[in-house]
């Protein structure tokens, strides 16, 4: 694989090209989806391509390569597009390597793994214990190797792997709870007590009533709370601030978040996406982003940090800098002090279709989903459904009381985009909002 | 081997190895896009994707794997890890399919002038032009970025029932962001353009006119926008806020996958079970289509991904559930047929059940009539924010462009309108319907791994009595 990333990026700065870099990935991914307590399809991947990223006199071309056999054919086309195509004067460069990587191997027992059904069986067999009737979801196995090189001397390999496990229980078309199970290591894999989580939440939801709208102290749990956090990392991305997409934009040094907050970036730990190097090459780290509620940087690649006047974060992606996997640091509550906090509010416990009205003033609305629960004194005593979340996430982030002191990993399915560390949070003030009568 | 070929091979290796049912589909797209970000062209992306996916039915389970290596091993390597994935699958109630004939057809996509034809550079000049004419005018824009993506893709789809399918359907997008200010105070706009064709759909969308006017309106709105009164009152919408609601509140709860439970971790249920046929979600007036065989729309297609010839589909018919969308595997739980309601994004994961263009079926007032007939209310003509809970029944819709109505007159602009409605508040409360149809073009996402699948989203204006806004 490396002799193939080498020879793209070779061919390329043969036919001119300044910077180039290439990315061989083999996918070998399996899967299994779940519903009704048993499964309903499962995935296996075979794939090889190549990301690659081409500049001609600042003329920058993107593509990814399916047919490897005729590499160097696509090369030339792509050159040859670029080199019709238009300057970019906010192009500054890639990373210039070469560069040392951390030593990091996956686990060969997930390597290993060739059936999910045991994992699947496990997770909903923990729900159902937990008096679930429903379950769905997914069970994967990620499996990629990459190979990239780079013009300017990258030249790294890596082996990533990890296992997944998302479920959901119902007990009854309104009474349901979502459990998420990731590692990187099968020792560290619990599928059963994601089961079990799911189950919970699922049973605890007794004849829900319509929510009331007000504001209100709330415990998010891990899955929403990163709902938020990845927010944070996404938005803080340089090219949506640049884009005008970001409620971040001027706001380095000035506080965003409470003080209860500080959020990394870190593809290099262990997690779900931990790898060796970004989309240029550049070796991933653990980036400071806010700090005790003070934005600290943007994520970069090495053209958008020149612009800032920063370093790459080691957050490239093949066009525009993206997070990796995002690191919050716990408080010093435990859960139950948490909930105990609460003399009247609402725990929630997923939510999802996060949408702006504007993202440079940051508002949103966001929809809970599973258990809803009303609590008074640190108890459950009523639970709800049909309510929206309406409010701002810069008002969120400085509305963060306290943070649990255990952060558990959640990736999920378009809410939480990549790995979020996450504990639980209490928020004061929260906007809740519903459907008029 | 050619991709006729060999999809037919991995039909028949399936076949011989057991399989109930098999089913190959080779996909190439042959896609462009461009990013022009504040007038800098940020990235050209080109890529030639290509691959098979495999699907087989083996004593009752469903296995699915694909390839991109395209030879006679790997294709086959490739039908043996799906039927792998079948057999170790622990399914106690067997999958089946609803019966199809089999369908030998050729179908293309009409493209006047070829995407192919039309050089890179003519079509990032088309969207910097359009750039230069809104920073033309002397408005305050921080931020803006389009996006142009066309997509040609090829298909040859086989299955074991006999089925052989080729398809050619080059498609276009148009995607913009803009940011208009005043002072501190920021407007945003999101519109997603769609077109199956050549590139004569850039003319078709009328780019330039439409997102000058939305720059306008943006600024009157900063300038002279109030504060939206909250109450109940009259609402008239425009086709942009119809077709997000037809896609939201009626398209995705008639999912019959959905309505089954198979979507329940990601995209989540439905409302709807599957005895609610005939049920009343809104007025007589209300009337719901799914159509994927709309000329030019961007979802449009004659079969599907399994094979099954497309037609046109009443979701919701005089206010009531009328038809859930279908595929084969949906179908036959719920002993009907499908309709042709299966999709995939690409060859490398399975086909479920999608919507493709759907919209409110238009009657017959004009927006002067809408409006006419209303004392005090709210003209909300385009929105921004919206979403709504995964069965389907609580929306929100925040307008972008809107007005207040008073005595059937356009007074000023308002902002930040709320409609916060269930399914059967907002549809019920129809009274009457426009007759001038429009689309927006838009990605709808579902299914694991996630597939954004070119929708279209459309409707006429409609007025809406007594509801609740803010």
């Amino acid at each position: 694989m490396e002799d193939i990333a080498s020879r793209i990026v070779s061919r390329a700065t043969a036919l001119g090209c300044e910077d180039a870099v290439a990315e061989v990935v083999a996918n070998r991914s399996y899967q299994i989806r779940f519903a009704r307590n048993e499964p309903v399809i499962s995935s296996r991947w075979r794939e090889r391509t190549a990301s690659v990223f081409f500049v001609h006199e600042k003329r920058v071309v993107a593509s990814e390569i399916k047919d490897l056999t005729k590499a160097d054919e696509a090369v030339e086309r792509l050159v040859k597009v670029a080199k019709t195509s238009r300057r970019n004067p906010e192009y500054r460069g890639i990373a210039q390597g070469p560069f040392r990587y951390t030593r990091m191997q996956p686990d060969p027992k997930i390597l290993r793994l060739d059936d999910g059904n045991d994992h699947v069986a496990a997770a909903v067999n923990g729900a159902l214990e937990m008096g679930a009737k429903e379950c769905a979801g997914s069970f994967w196995k990620y499996e990629t190797e990459h190979a990239l090189a780079s013009s300017n001397g990258a030249l790294g390999r890596d082996h990533r792997a990890g296992v997944y496990l998302s479920i959901r229980a119902l007990v009854g078309p309104e009474a349901s709870g979502h459990g998420i199970a990731a590692a990187s290591r099968l020792s560290r894999f619990d599928p059963a007590k994601a089961g079990r989580k799911a189950g919970r939440v699922a049973a605890l939801v007794k004849s829900p009533r319509v929510g009331t709208a007000g504001r209100y102290t709330v415990v998010l749990d891990p899955l929403i709370f990163g709902s938020f956090t990845d927010h944070v990392a996404t938005l803080a991305s340089a090219w949506r601030v640049l884009a005008g997409t970001s409620p971040f934009g001027k706001k380095i040094g000035k506080r965003v978040a409470s003080e209860a907050l500080t959020v990394y970036e870190d593809g290099s730990a262990e997690s779900l996406a931990r790898r060796r190097f970004d989309a240029e090459g550049v070796p991933t780290r653990r980036t400071l982003l806010v700090q005790k509620g003070v934005l600290k940087t943007y994520l970069h690649n090495t053209s958008t940090a020149k612009r800032f006047k920063a370093r790459t974060t080691g957050n490239a992606g093949l066009i525009a800098p993206e997070p990796h996997a995002v690191d919050v640091k716990p408080g010093d509550w435990s859960k139950d002090e948490i909930f105990a906090e609460v003399k009247d509010g609402l725990w929630l416990t997923n939510t999802w279709y996060t949408r702006f009205q504007s993202y440079v003033a940051g508002d949103l609305s966001t929809i809970p989903r599973d258990g809803i629960f009303r609590i008074r004194k640190g108890e459950v005593v009523e639970c709800w459904k049909d309510i929206r979340v309406t409010d701002n996430l810069l008002r969120v982030l400085r509305n963060v009381v306290a943070l649990s002191d255990r952060t558990e990993q959640m990736t999920w399915w378009g809410e939480v985009s990549v790995p979020n560390f996450v504990p639980y949070a209490l928020v004061k003030d929260v906007r809740i909002t519903r459907s008029a009568e | 081997m050619p991709a006729e070929d060999l999809v037919e091979f991995a039909v028949d290796h399936a076949r011989a190895r057991g399989a109930s049912y098999a089913e190959a589909r080779y996909e190439q797209q042959d896609q462009e896009q461009f990013i022009l970000k504040n007038g800098v062209l940020d990235a050209l992306f080109v890529g030639e994707d290509r691959g098979i996916g495999v699907r087989v039915l083996l004593k009752g389970a469903l296995g699915f794997a694909a390839t991109n290596l395209l030879t006679k091993a790997e294709v086959r390597a490739t039908v043996d890890a799906a039927l792998k994935c079948a057999r170790t699958s622990k399914r106690k109630s067997p999958i089946e399919f609803a019966r199809e004939d089999a369908v030998l057809a050729n179908w293309s996509v009409p493209e006047g002038e070829r995407l192919a034809d039309v050089a890179v550079e003519e079509k990032i000049q088309e969207i910097a032009r359009i750039d230069a004419s809104v920073t033309a005018q002397g408005l305050k824009i921080p931020a803006r970025y389009f996006v142009l993506g066309t997509n040609r893709i090829r298909k040859d789809f086989a299955n074991s029932e006999g089925s052989r399918i080729r398809s050619y359907s080059p498609r276009m997008r148009l995607y913009y962001y803009l940011t208009v200010a005043r002072g501190s105070d920021a407007e945003q706009t999101h519109r997603d353009f769609g077109w199956s064709g050549g590139w004569e759909g850039v003319r078709a969308w009328d780019l330039e006119t439409n997102i000058l006017e939305e720059a306008r309106t943006m600024d009157r709105s900063l300038k002279e926008g109030r504060k939206s009164p909250e109450g109940k009152m009259d609402l008239v919408v425009g086709p942009h806020v119809s077709g997000i609601a037809a896609h939201e509140s009626c398209g995705h709860p008639t999912e019959a996958d959905r309505i089954l439970g198979r979507e329940a971790s990601q995209a989540g249920k439905s409302f709807i079970t599957p005895e609610d046929v005939g049920m009343r979600i809104g007025s007589d007036v209300v009337d719901v289509v799914d159509d994927p065989t709309l000329e030019h729309a961007v979802a449009f297609y004659l079969y599907d991904d399994e094979g099954v010839k497309a037609r046109r589909r009443y979701l919701y018919k005089e206010g009531r559930v009328h038809e859930f969308l279908q595929n084969r595997e949906t179908a036959a739980a719920l002993g009907t047929r499908s309709n042709g309601a299966a999709r995939a994004v690409n060859y490398n994961v399975e086909a479920i059940v999608r919507m493709a263009n759907t919209f409110v079926e238009p009657k017959d007032h004009s927006l002067e009539e809408l409006l006419e007939g209303i004392r005090f209310g709210i003209y909300m003509k385009s929105f921004m924010e919206w979403n709504i809970d995964d069965k389907r029944f609580n929306a929100k819709y925040a307008g972008r462009e809107a007005y207040l109505i008073e005595n059937g007159e356009l007074k000023h602009p308002v902002r930040n309108t709320i409609i916060e409605l269930t399914t059967p508040a907002f549809w019920s409360a129809v009274d009457a319907v426009g007759k001038d149809l429009a689309f927006e073009g838009g990605y709808c996402g579902k299914s694991d791994p996630g597939q954004a699948l070119d929708a279209s989203l459309g409707g006429p204006h409609m007025r809406l009595r007594n509801v609740y806004l803010r």
